[in-house]
């Protein structure tokens, strides 16, 4: 058993580092998708996937260190350093609903996890540009933002459930 | 499905059904205001009447590190014309002419609103 | 069994949104409308009491009223006044009442305000926007050609004379005149609550629905953005104000404003940025602010002394930026707190 344990480690970081390369590279391609509805933080937030599936696999404690080091660096890498405080905000919500979500809910029910923590990403995500801009009057978007995370959470979700039956290996010991 | 799925699936769908009935409800009755204001940086930087406008005319707001959004003012509406920042939402949002949603441009801290004219006082004179 | 539990959150999910939704209702004029009539943005808002019909019949009145009294439409009754080359010219009833009362306020006023100036205002160029400064000499002889006196009206026969080559223009008392008009109709009709603003003149009909009175702003004369200085509380008044900010062209560094001294057929120069009239007649509201205006503080405080007969109260804003206004008024105006600190003194009966 002693034996086993770098090995361990060297898969765990491996895995971590493979799913916050898959995150990065997600978040970048997707942020040169143009998005058809012009609303201030509506996006298919596909990265959200791995976020998911990480939380199930990995469990929550390594789950945020992928998408601490992935909204990191995907705010170095498109040198936008404002959206590091949204994504952030958003990000830490989400994953809070997701761990707690992971006590409640099983694998099998990954479609719905994603959903409600991309509405409750949204919600992060306004709360903070409430407070850098000093308003609340983006809360109007609220509504848009709850509409439009369910919907591409949904999605998100379903294939999160998808690569969760693809993975199984990797993600189980 | 089980139970504890069955609940959270419902509340999400009320969730989503309530929001879309304030969008509905929003969109389906005219928005009142006249009175734009813009901010920057949660600063006011201008307060325009929109029905006391009569040429159309626009002017820069600049922020930090070059950061700049172009207002765009004509009779009755409002928008953002050009920005710098990335993802160009505020320009796409086009123009506003009630109070439904504001413009926000999240990258330069600048938001674009609309409220009723009635604020400090119900109409003005001059 | 679980289904039917979903199913009934959502339902309540749905009906908490229907009752939500309710609540968002907004405090809107029953009938509204925004014109743009008499070279100006006009809004009409009628709150309680009000139709769709009426409405339509004010907004129908007021384009009645601008092909009347159009000083540039060659079809109006003014147009033919003003082109009659000293003959009479037949006037419509609502021509006669407006002018026999413009003249009124023009006697009453010293000639401070007067309808003759409108050769002069088209010499500056206020007329077309081609803005010039006229040289002494042309001045000297606009300010000869400037006489209400000159100007006769005969009531009972409904016609008008002026000197051949004399031009008036009720300009400064059409607008306050309409609202006057509108109001005492609408009255008529049961209407309890309106609000109309003539291109800045501002006329109620009773108070608000609730029954307080309406704020009305005074515009700060020193921002381009609308910014009220103070708002006034007021019910079934007229508020008017004539201000230099209103039309202006700028000059080798001096600013020339529209409202003209008839004594000198140039902008007066009284230390004055505008003057605002509240009172019970919107004709002797608009009248007065430009008379006001014209006349500077002290004489203009002089005359509505000498004219408590007119109900009628007084914001004077000099061009430092400080105010004045009459007793009257003390009760009722707020300083807009944008503007605290606001220097403001009361003048005594």
């Amino acid at each position: 058993m002693r034996t086993q344990r770098p090995a361990d480690g060297a898969r765990r970081i491996t895995q971590m580092a493979l799913l916050t390369a898959i995150a990065l590279t997600i978040f970048m391609a997707e942020a040169q998708i143009p998005v058809p509805i012009p609303i201030p933080g509506i996006k298919l937030g596909l990265a959200n996937i791995v976020t998911v599936y990480a939380v199930f696999a990995l469990g929550p404690g390594d789950a945020l260190l992928i998408l601490v080091a992935r909204v990191f660096l995907g705010a170095v890498f498109s040198g936008q350093m404002m959206t590091l405080f949204y994504s952030l905000g958003g990000g830490l919500l989400c994953w809070l609903v997701l761990l707690l979500l992971s006590r409640l809910l099983t694998w099998k029910q990954i479609w719905l996890c994603s959903p409600i923590s991309a509405v409750f990403h949204n919600l992060g995500q306004l709360l903070v540009a409430a407070a850098l801009l000093g308003s609340w009057t983006v809360l109007a978007y609220l509504p848009y933002l709850v509409v439009a995370g369910a919907a591409s959470g949904l999605f998100t979700g379903l294939c999160a459930q998808l690569l969760a039956g693809r993975l199984k290996g990797l993600g189980r010991r | 499905m089980n139970k504890r799925t069955a609940l959270l699936a419902a509340l999400l769908a009320g969730a989503v059904l309530l929001c879309a009935g304030v969008i509905w409800r929003q969109h389906s009755g005219p928005g009142g205001g006249v009175l734009a204001r813009v901010y920057q940086r949660g600063e006011l930087m201008e307060e325009i009447r929109l029905d006391r406008v009569q040429e159309p005319y626009s002017f820069p707001l600049t922020g930090e590190g070059g950061a700049e959004n172009v207002v765009e003012v004509e009779p009755g509406r409002i928008r953002i014309v050009s920005a710098t920042c990335p993802d160009q939402v505020c320009v796409r949002q086009g123009w506003i002419s009630d109070s439904t949603v504001p413009v926000v441009c999240l990258p330069n801290q600048v938001i674009v609103e609309i409220v009723g004219g009635e604020g400090f006082a119900d109409t003005a004179a001059g | 069994m679980k289904r039917a539990k979903g199913l009934r959150l959502a339902a309540l999910a749905l009906g908490g949104a229907v009752l939500l939704s309710g609540c968002v209702t907004r405090t809107e004029p029953s009938v509204s409308t925004q014109i743009f009539v008499m070279d100006t943005i006009m809004s009409l808002e009628l709150w309680e009491g009000g139709s769709q019909e009426q409405l339509n019949q004010a907004v129908e009145q007021l384009y009645q009223w601008e092909d009347l009294w159009s000083a540039t439409d060659e079809d109006s009754e003014i147009w033919a006044a003003d082109h009659s080359g000293g003959e009479w010219v037949t006037l419509s009833g609502d021509t006669v009442d407006l002018l026999s009362q413009a003249l009124d306020l023009c006697r009453l006023t010293g000639g401070a305000l007067d309808l003759t100036a409108y050769s002069a205002v088209k010499a500056w160029g206020f007329t077309t926007g081609e803005y010039r400064v006229p040289g002494e000499e042309e001045l000297a002889a606009l300010a000869d050609g400037i006489d209400h006196t000159q100007v006769e009206l005969d009531r009972d026969a409904c016609r008008v004379r002026l000197p051949a080559g004399m031009e008036l223009d009720l300009g400064a008392v059409a607008k306050g005149y309409a609202g006057a008009r509108l109001a005492e109709q609408l009255r008529e009709q049961g209407v309890t609550s309106a609000l109309l603003n003539l291109g800045g003149n501002v006329q109620t009909v009773g108070g608000k629905p609730d029954g307080s009175p309406w704020s009305v702003g005074v515009q700060d004369p020193a921002s381009e953005q609308v910014d009220n200085l103070l708002a006034i509380q007021v019910v079934d008044q007229a508020v008017v104000t004539s201000g230099s900010y209103q039309r202006y062209f700028q000059q080798d560094g001096q600013t020339y404003w529209h409202i003209l001294d008839p004594e000198t057929a140039a902008p007066a120069r009284t230390g004055l940025a505008s003057v605002t009239v509240v009172g019970p007649d919107g004709t002797v509201c608009d009248g007065l602010a430009t008379a006001l205006f014209v006349l500077g503080e002290e004489a203009g405080i002089e005359l509505w002394r000498a004219h408590p007969e007119l109900g009628v109260q007084v914001i004077w804003v000099r061009e430092d930026g400080s105010v004045a206004l009459t007793e009257g008024l003390e009760e009722n105006y707020q300083v807009n707190p944008q503007h605290r600190g606001l220097d403001m003194t009361v003048v005594e009966a």
